[in-house]
């Protein structure tokens, strides 16, 4: 009680219940009660999330308060409060969603007892992430459900169950869709996933290499929309380049199909694909072992990717990829025509 | 609930004609288009035909980032606020980026103010619009938000009179697409703006949160104050003028020779009380006790504050259209497109120092109009202005020290060698200020041209005389050869001028240069065996990079000057006048 407010003498697990309670009335469509005396208890509702998310942030005059914070979140994973929120997102007005939404991704954060709480609900409710994800089928969800997510997502074992799931394959389409900013979102979603818990990331790629590249390459790196082939190949650089996987990368690199594709990458109009497509393209050049197609295919293509490589510059002066360039133009120079053994 | 979505526009180029052209810039063009949507996401089929703006950006150009690109057009589809210009949707049209906002017909109060009213608005217009501002700042405030540039281009004006503050980041810069040069090396000061504006939203760490209320909402506080003068002065007053040249750009941009007339007689202009107070609050150089902006609105000055209408009939009436506008000064201004969407990023670069200037020449009764012959010296080069945005900021990218220290004229196209421009400054110094920089610029400009040509080293190399191969393939090394040409001392340790430090930092500078440019040559030799090809478009980006460089520099040394005396003659004013602010 003692002046964690400026005026009201409730505790933070007060305001977690009187909101908890709410957010029950607000689940359930009692189509008896009054219009007004709903919207004042959806005006209390909206009043309290925005408490919680002065606790949890501070405001101009505080700064937040750890206790305080820890004793919010406890109460606030003692129950069903973040099922509730999630469920009830779309019966809020859009402040009260962008509260709502800041104070989840800030709960993911919070430590009781120096552990992850947020961690452990999430990982027996599973199901609340299947909620999360589809709203990116929801344009007026999709971007407080999307910035839940990949703040959950943070978690590692969140993080698994969604590369495991069936979700997966869903984001080659979230990320084409038509509205920008959603589209961009799960991007950013995916991107994380793919790049955050380096083991789990490396153990997914492993089990699922087949499906995964197959559907990477044919729907994003050769995607007809020029912003997925940029970003897929940005990714793709990402993702080859993490020592984690390494064994990933180096399986990669010995496909004459992605060798195909990154060469099709390099020759685009777009200095941005090119330049990413090449730190690509690299590692199959910087290969070591490079299979008998690889190199055919190099070497039929010498004077051509020489030429190329003649007038590629950054935008900016860049000394790593001026290296880079001179290695990859000695590894082709080198080549040898080979038959096969 | 849920109607602050607005589904009806549909994220699909067919459902939009572009009708007229109403903003250009390097990386992006603003449409006037008429949105021809069936609403087919409801159950029933809806026709409108409203117009909208659309933004078309290019990816592929656009200096900002991707995920800075994302992040701002996040946070504008959720933004809600009759007083701050949002996004309807968002789509991407092959390379480009489409944002589709309202169309605010009558233009930025900044088109409207150098259209139609040279010495600024009415004071009860601009209470107006300032009370209309204040309430986008406080909601965007509250939301954790910082607007960060502030200013009458950024605040549309509806033909009803509404009011919206627009260009949150890169995607609402309505009207006034960011111009800078693309393939510029530095990028430093937009994305810089971009990441911290990124940085705000509640999401990140709470103690990053707040170094941004703590600090940014009143820098936007600031922005405010002398987005009021610009309001009621036609133009934002020198004092607001840092010592950067992007701003100096921005000036000059937004004026002509012929204006200067036009502004000599408004000079006893006079303001309210009220005003006077208001402004001057926002303008306290401690940002902590500058007002919020819901203080703000609380002022008297906004007490009696007419409605919207009062523009319509005083501002609006017979008012060029946007499109009739835009179309002017595409032809008044030609090549100069940047009259339109000056880039104001630099705001938040003021120093200490700068800060302290703006203060100084802070002064209300009309004496900051005598700074005007300003503009008319930096008049001559409006053609120029492009290159000089992206050399002032490849300049800034050095540090403030460099800028003061006299500006690294003689760097060349890299940042490297900006940074050693202390020691240049100091060499350049000896040099005849008055020749034309062109002129001068003409003589050395070959040399990095000849980078990495073989038979070309050797041409140098005779030139030089007494430098060393390697050095030869220096930027830094022409200043070395600037000042033979000029009769100066070829050898940089000579400047008996120089204090240690700076030399010492230059000797350094050089030296990393020095060994950059060898590690390229290695690089060059390694790959082809002497056989270099380096592009014309390359070879003569270098020799305008450097011709910007030039010019730039001489134009802030002028600036420099004129600043100096005009505010020592402000001063003087204060003093015998006894009328400034503190």
């Amino acid at each position: 009680m003692r002046g964690l407010f400026k005026s009201k003498p409730r505790t933070p697990a007060d305001i977690v219940r009187q909101t908890r309670d709410l957010l029950v009335y607000a689940d359930l469509n009692t189509p008896d009660t009054r219009e007004t005396k709903r919207e004042e208890k959806m005006a209390e509702l909206s009043k309290n999330i925005r408490e919680l998310k002065v606790i949890l942030y501070g405001n101009s005059e505080s700064e937040p308060v750890s206790e305080a914070c820890a004793q919010l979140t406890q109460e606030f994973f003692k129950e069903n409060t973040l099922r509730l929120v999630i469920v009830c997102l779309p019966k809020l007005n859009l402040e009260a969603r962008k509260d709502a939404t800041q104070i989840v991704a800030n709960l993911q954060r919070q430590q009781v007892q120096s552990r992850l709480i947020a961690s452990d609900y999430l990982e027996a409710n599973k199901d609340l992430l299947d909620i999360l994800i589809g709203g990116y089928e929801n344009t007026e969800m999709a971007l407080h459900y999307g910035a839940m997510l990949r703040e959950c997502i943070r978690h590692q074992t969140v993080a698994r169950y969604v590369l495991e799931s069936e979700h997966m394959k869903k984001f080659f389409d979230y990320i084409q869709l038509p509205n920008f900013d959603i589209a961009a979102d799960a991007a950013a979603t995916f991107k994380e996933l793919l790049t955050r818990h380096k083991s789990t990331v490396a153990e997914f790629l492993s089990k699922n290499y087949d499906w995964f590249f197959a559907e990477y390459n044919s729907k994003l790196l050769e995607s007809t929309n020029y912003i997925t082939r940029r970003q897929a190949v940005k990714l793709l650089g990402d993702i080859l380049l993490d020592r984690s996987n390494a064994t990933i990368m180096t399986r990669y690199v010995s496909s004459r199909d992605n060798l195909r594709i990154l060469m099709n990458l390099l020759r685009e109009s777009s200095k941005s694909i090119q330049i990413e497509a090449f730190h690509v393209f690299k590692l199959f050049a910087a290969n070591q072992n490079k299979p008998l197609d690889i190199i055919n295919i190099l070497v039929a293509n010498r004077s051509k990717l020489l030429r190329l490589f003649a007038d590629f510059k950054t935008d900016k002066e860049d000394e790593q990829f001026e290296a880079d360039k001179a290695q990859v133009v000695k590894e082709i120079a080198a080549l040898e025509p080979r038959d096969r053994p | 609930m849920s109607d602050f979505m607005k589904p009806q526009y549909l994220p699909d180029s067919a459902s939009y004609r572009l009708l007229d052209e109403i903003g250009v810039g390097v990386s992006a063009t603003v449409y006037k288009a008429q949105c021809l949507s069936i609403d087919s996401t409801h159950d029933h089929y809806h026709h409108h035909r409203d117009v909208v703006a659309i933004k078309a950006i290019d990816l592929d150009q656009s200096r900002a980032g991707f995920d800075d690109i994302r992040r701002e057009i996040k946070t504008m589809s959720l933004l809600s606020h009759p007083n701050v210009l949002n996004a309807h949707c968002s789509f991407t049209v092959d390379r480009r980026l489409w944002v589709v906002m309202p169309f605010m017909s009558a233009g930025s109060v900044q088109s409207i103010i150098s259209s139609s009213f040279p010495n600024g608005l009415s004071e009860q217009c601009i209470a107006v619009v300032l009370k209309e501002t204040l309430n986008a700042l406080s909601y965007l405030h509250n939301q954790g938000h910082l607007h960060r540039d502030v200013k009458a281009g950024n605040i549309l004006v509806d033909s009803n009179g509404s009011v919206k503050l627009a260009d949150f980041g890169v995607s609402a810069s309505i009207y006034e697409p960011n111009y800078s040069s693309p393939g510029s090396s530095s990028g430093c000061s937009p994305s810089l703006k971009l990441t911290d504006v990124a940085g705000t939203p509640y999401w990140m760490a709470p103690e990053v949160i707040h170094s941004h209320n703590g600090y940014g909402v009143k820098a936007d506080i600031w922005s405010f104050g002398i987005t009021a003068l610009e309001l009621a002065h036609g133009r934002p007053p020198l004092s607001h003028l840092p010592l950067s040249k992007s701003l100096i750009m921005k000036i000059t941009k937004r004026f002509r020779f012929s204006d200067y007339a036009k502004h000599l007689d408004y000079k006893h202009k006079k303001f309210s009380k009220a005003f006077k107070d208001m402004v001057g609050s926002c303008l306290d150089q401690d940002p902590s006790k500058r007002p919020s902006a819901e203080k703000l609105l609380k002022h008297s000055f906004f007490k009696n504050c007419k409605g919207s209408d009062l523009l319509v009939k005083n501002v609006l009436n017979g008012l060029p259209s946007v499109e009739e506008r835009f179309k002017k000064s595409k032809i008044v201004s030609d090549g100069n497109k940047n009259e339109i969407h000056n880039d104001g990023e630099e705001v938040e670069s003021e120093g200490p120092i700068v800060k302290q200037r703006r203060i100084s020449g802070w002064n209300f009764d009309g004496d900051c109009f005598q700074l005007e012959p300003v503009f008319i010296t930096m008049e001559t080069d409006d053609a120029d202005s492009k290159l000089d945005d992206s050399v002032s900021k490849r300049v800034r990218f050095g540090g403030e020290s460099i800028i003061q220290d006299r500006g690294s004229e003689l760097a060349g196209g890299s940042d490297e060698s900006s940074l050693s421009s202390p020691c240049q400054a100091v060499e350049e110094g000896t040099l005849s200020g008055g020749r034309s920089g062109v002129e001068c610029e003409e003589e050395f400009v070959v040399k990095p041209v000849e980078f990495g040509g073989e038979t070309i080293i050797q041409e140098n190399q005779s030139e030089s005389g007494g430098g060393s191969g390697e050095s030869n393939l220096s930027f830094p090394n022409q200043s070395e050869e600037e000042s033979q040409v000029d009769g100066g001392s070829g050898d940089r340790g000579d400047g008996g001028v120089v204090d240690r430090e700076t030399m010492v930092e230059g000797l350094m500078a050089l030296k990393k240069s020095l060994d950059e440019q060898r590690q390229e040559v290695d690089i060059v030799i390694g790959m082809f065996g002497g056989e270099v090809i380096i592009s014309r478009e390359d070879q003569l980006m270098q020799v305008i990079e450097r011709l910007k460089m030039e010019l730039d520099h001489e134009r802030e040394k002028r600036f420099e000057l004129e600043m100096q005396i005009e505010f020592l003659n402000l001063q003087l004013q204060g003093l015998s006048g006894n009328g400034g602010t503190d």
